[in-house]
Formats: C-alpha cells, sequence, structure tokens
C-alpha cells in the first residue's frame, strides 16, 4: 500500500511542478487528439448524415460496415496504416510515418466510424418534419439537410465528443504510428506504457491522472449533451 | 389564363392501394378551395403532392400550364407553393428565425425583412413574440407562427391542412381574416378541413376527396352531414 502512496503523492509532485516531459506529452495527446476529430467530423458527419437521412441501395451494408469499424482494435487500425506508411508501402515517400501526422491519420480512422455512427442515431431518430418543412420553405435538399443538422446539433455534438474521448485514449495507432519518440509522438497513453515499463511507476500515475480528468470532463459534456 | 395547378391521370399508390388518383383537377389562379373528406381520404397527401414535396407515380402535374417534370423543378417551385402541413414543426429558434427562415434563403434581409415579419406577425395577433423560443410556445401559436411563417413568403398558392384543428376558437376570427386577406391578394388557397362550419364561414369552392378519388362534395360525409 505504501508504494501507492509514495507513487501517488510522487505523481502529484510532478504534476505540480508542471514536469516538462509530462507537459509535452499532455500537449502531444491534446493536439493530435484534436486535429484527428476534427478531421474525422469534416467526413464523418456528413457520411453520417447521408446514412440518416438516405433510403437507398447499399445503406444497410454500409451502416453494418460502419458499426464493424467501431468494434475494430485500435492496433489493427495502426497495423493496417502502418503497411501503408511505412518505407516499403504505398504512402511510403511521404515519409509520414513515426510523425505526428502520422497518429493523426489513424486516429482519424478510429473516430470516423464513431461520429458517423452517433450522427446516424442522431439524423434517423429526428423528426421527419424538419425536412418537409425547409424544402417547403424554399431550401434545397443540402440546405434542409443543414438544417436537420442545426436540430439535432447536440447529437452531432456528443458524436464528436464521443470520437474524441476515444481517440484520447488509445494506445495502438500512437505506439504503432507515432513510434513513441520523447518530445515529438509521445503521448500520455504511450508514455504511461513506456514509463511503467521502466520502472518510473509514479510518472505513469501522474499522465494515468491527466488522462483520468480528461475523460471525467469528456464524459461530463457527453452526458451533458445526451440530456439536451 | 391557365389554372396555376392542373393534375391529369395521377396515381399514388401505398403497396398496392391507390392513396391519390386524380383523373382531372385544375385550380385557377385566386381560387380559394375547400378539401374535404373523411379521415385516410387522401388529403394530406394531395396537398403534399400539390406542395411539390411528393413526385408523382403516374400521370401530370402542371404549374401555370407547364408540366412539373423533375427534382430540380418541383424544388424551384416549392419557393411559390408553400405547405402548412397539419402539425407544423418550428425550428429550434426564436419565433422571428422560424418566420424569417424563407426569406432568407430568398435573400430578404435587413429592413426589408424585418417588416415583412412584422407585417405577418401583426395580422395573427403575435406582436412580442420575437424573442420567444419557439420550443415554448402552445399548440395554437405555433399554428399561427408557422401560418405567419408562409404568409411571409408572399407564395402564388397556399396549401394549409387542417390549419385550425385544436385551435382556440378566440383565435379563429384572427385567422380566417387573414385567409381572406391573402384570397384579396389573389393568393390561390386551398384548404383541407374537418370543420363544417368553417367551410360555411369561408364559402370557398368545395372539393371532396374520398379513397383518393375525388367525389361530389355533397356526396363527402362532412358535406353530407352539415353543410346541405
Amino acid at each position: 500500500m505504501d508504494f501507492f502512496v509514495v507513487s501517488l503523492q510522487a505523481a502529484f509532485q510532478l504534476l505540480l511542478s508542471l514536469d516538462a516531459e509530462v507537459l509535452t506529452a499532455v500537449w502531444t495527446s491534446l493536439y493530435t487528439s484534436a486535429a484527428a476529430i476534427v478531421l474525422a467530423a469534416g467526413i464523418g458527419v456528413p457520411v453520417g448524415t447521408a446514412l440518416g437521412m438516405g433510403r437507398f441501395p447499399g445503406r444497410r451494408a454500409a451502416l453494418t460496415f460502419l458499426n464493424t469499424l467501431m468494434a475494430l482494435p485500435t492496433v489493427v487500425v495502426g497495423l493496417i496504416l502502418y503497411g501503408f506508411f511505412s518505407r516499403q508501402g504505398p504512402l511510403g515517400t511521404w515519409g509520414l510515418l513515426f510523425t505526428p501526422l502520422a497518429m493523426i491519420a489513424g486516429q482519424m480512422v478510429l473516430a470516423i466510424p464513431i461520429v458517423a455512427n452517433y450522427t446516424v442515431a442522431a439524423v434517423a431518430g429526428a423528426d421527419p418534419r424538419i425536412l418537409t418543412t425547409a424544402l417547403t420553405l424554399g431550401a434545397g435538399p443540402l440546405r434542409a439537410a443543414w438544417q436537420l443538422l442545426l436540430e439535432v446539433r447536440f447529437g452531432v455534438m456528443a458524436a464528436v465528443v464521443a470520437g474524441f474521448g476515444r481517440v484520447i485514449a488509445e494506445v495502438g495507432v500512437a505506439m504503432m504510428l507515432g513510434g513513441n519518440i520523447r518530445g515529438y509522438t509521445r503521448t500520455m497513453t504511450t508514455a504511461i506504457a513506456l514509463e511503467t515499463s521502466k520502472g518510473e511507476f509514479a510518472f505513469g500515475l501522474a499522465l494515468g491522472l491527466v488522462l483520468m480528468a480528461v475523460a471525467l470532463v469528456v464524459n461530463f459534456f457527453l452526458n451533458l449533451l445526451q440530456q439536451r | 389564363m391557365a389554372p396555376i395547378l392542373s393534375l391529369r391521370n395521377v396515381e399514388l399508390r401505398r403497396g398496392t392501394d391507390f392513396i391519390l388518383n386524380i383523373e382531372r383537377l385544375d385550380f385557377r389562379v385566386g381560387g380559394f378551395y375547400l378539401l374535404v373528406g373523411p379521415n385516410g381520404a387522401g388529403k394530406s397527401t394531395l396537398l403534399q403532392f400539390l406542395g411539390m414535396l411528393l413526385p408523382p407515380e403516374r400521370g401530370r402535374l402542371f404549374f401555370d400550364g407547364t408540366e412539373v417534370r423533375g427534382a430540380v423543378m418541383r424544388q424551384r417551385l416549392r419557393r411559390q407553393i408553400t405547405l402548412v402541413e397539419q402539425a407544423p414543426f418550428l425550428f429550434d429558434a426564436s419565433v422571428y428565425d422560424n418566420i424569417a427562415f424563407g426569406l432568407r434563403l430568398r435573400g430578404v434581409r435587413g429592413d426589408l425583412q424585418r417588416r415583412r415579419v412584422k407585417t405577418a406577425m401583426d395580422m395573427l395577433g403575435l406582436q412580442g413574440f420575437e424573442k420567444r423560443p419557439a420550443k415554448a410556445l402552445s399548440g395554437g401559436e405555433i399554428r399561427r407562427v408557422a401560418l405567419a411563417r408562409a404568409m411571409v413568403l408572399r407564395p402564388r398558392a397556399l396549401l394549409l391542412d387542417e390549419p385550425t384543428a385544436g385551435l382556440d376558437q378566440s383565435i379563429l376570427p384572427v385567422f380566417e381574416g387573414c385567409l381572406k386577406s391573402l384570397r384579396d391578394d389573389g393568393v390561390t388557397i386551398l384548404i383541407s378541413t374537418h370543420d363544417a362550419a368553417q367551410v360555411r364561414r369561408l364559402s370557398g369552392e368545395l372539393l371532396g376527396l374520398e379513397g383518393g378519388r375525388l367525389v361530389a362534395p355533397e356526396s363527402s360525409p362532412i358535406s353530407r352531414l352539415h353543410i346541405a
């Protein structure tokens, strides 16, 4: 028990002293996840809207595919993209492997199905009169779809927050595509894994506390949005 | 002068049942029509069809003597025909923003927009409602805002699906006064109604609908009971 108490004290000291290495890992996690979720929203929200609104051949198959992607292990996404970004891979010449950009790409792939699926749920559950009202007042199909999204905005925000929660807590993609390079691609999760294996339990615990705080904030907002 | 709207051999089905089967129907410019018929007669479907929200499965629809073909043309014509549905939907915004919605789509902004919204609100007794959230309105207030939102667009044809069902009796004279004023301005109006007293008061041209087919108005149950 002493071990835990001593480690916890050391973890708080690291946090309170604004340890540079801790802060760098926190910053890397936050900015890569934020960039990934912005890009994922740019793709996932329109895809989710189209699938939620439309009745077209292949829709059911597309929904099943999206659901399957949600359960995809992060390490598998990391592995597949590693194949793309490695020197021999089709995108090897871009030199992205072990850079924050590769991590952002991987996290974006992880977040898209979550954002899209939550958006589908929000759009499909919306009042069907929203579209007919917008259309009869003179809106075109795209403007009517935009109005629908405005009406279910809290559901869409919940989709984005849920996606962010998924990517900031993942370790597989960050490890495989970022390479856990100190001060460059080391995130909170990869740092926890590495430092703990080196015996730096207090360091891992400090980052774990930050990660838990982020998870708490994310879930707080998610609950708040889902109640609207 | 060509009728504003004409139907020729129009058919719409749900499964094997006709929900609309009309050989010939013309609406003259500036006409005032009352559509009567029992529940499930196809009144709402006819209004949605005339409001360019439903394409015909068979038959032809003409607007101003020109055949309506394709989604793009229907979208363009929706700017001249406005439908107020039986249970109108107000967007999650203020009363003003709801009423100004269609005007903004038509590029009407600034003072002109404010004047037109104010005129419509005054006509329907909605003074002081501008900033109220639409979601906080009562059923009668929602109907009045929905009518104001349609009136403000000055459509060439206004389609109203049971506009006074459940409306406070004290509001009826205001509501019907607005309809008469629109009729005087040359707007073609088609109202579906169950209210026999309203049919007598508004003294429009009666159209009977039963099982999706036009019937002599006097044979419609509502007419048999209350009008003759």
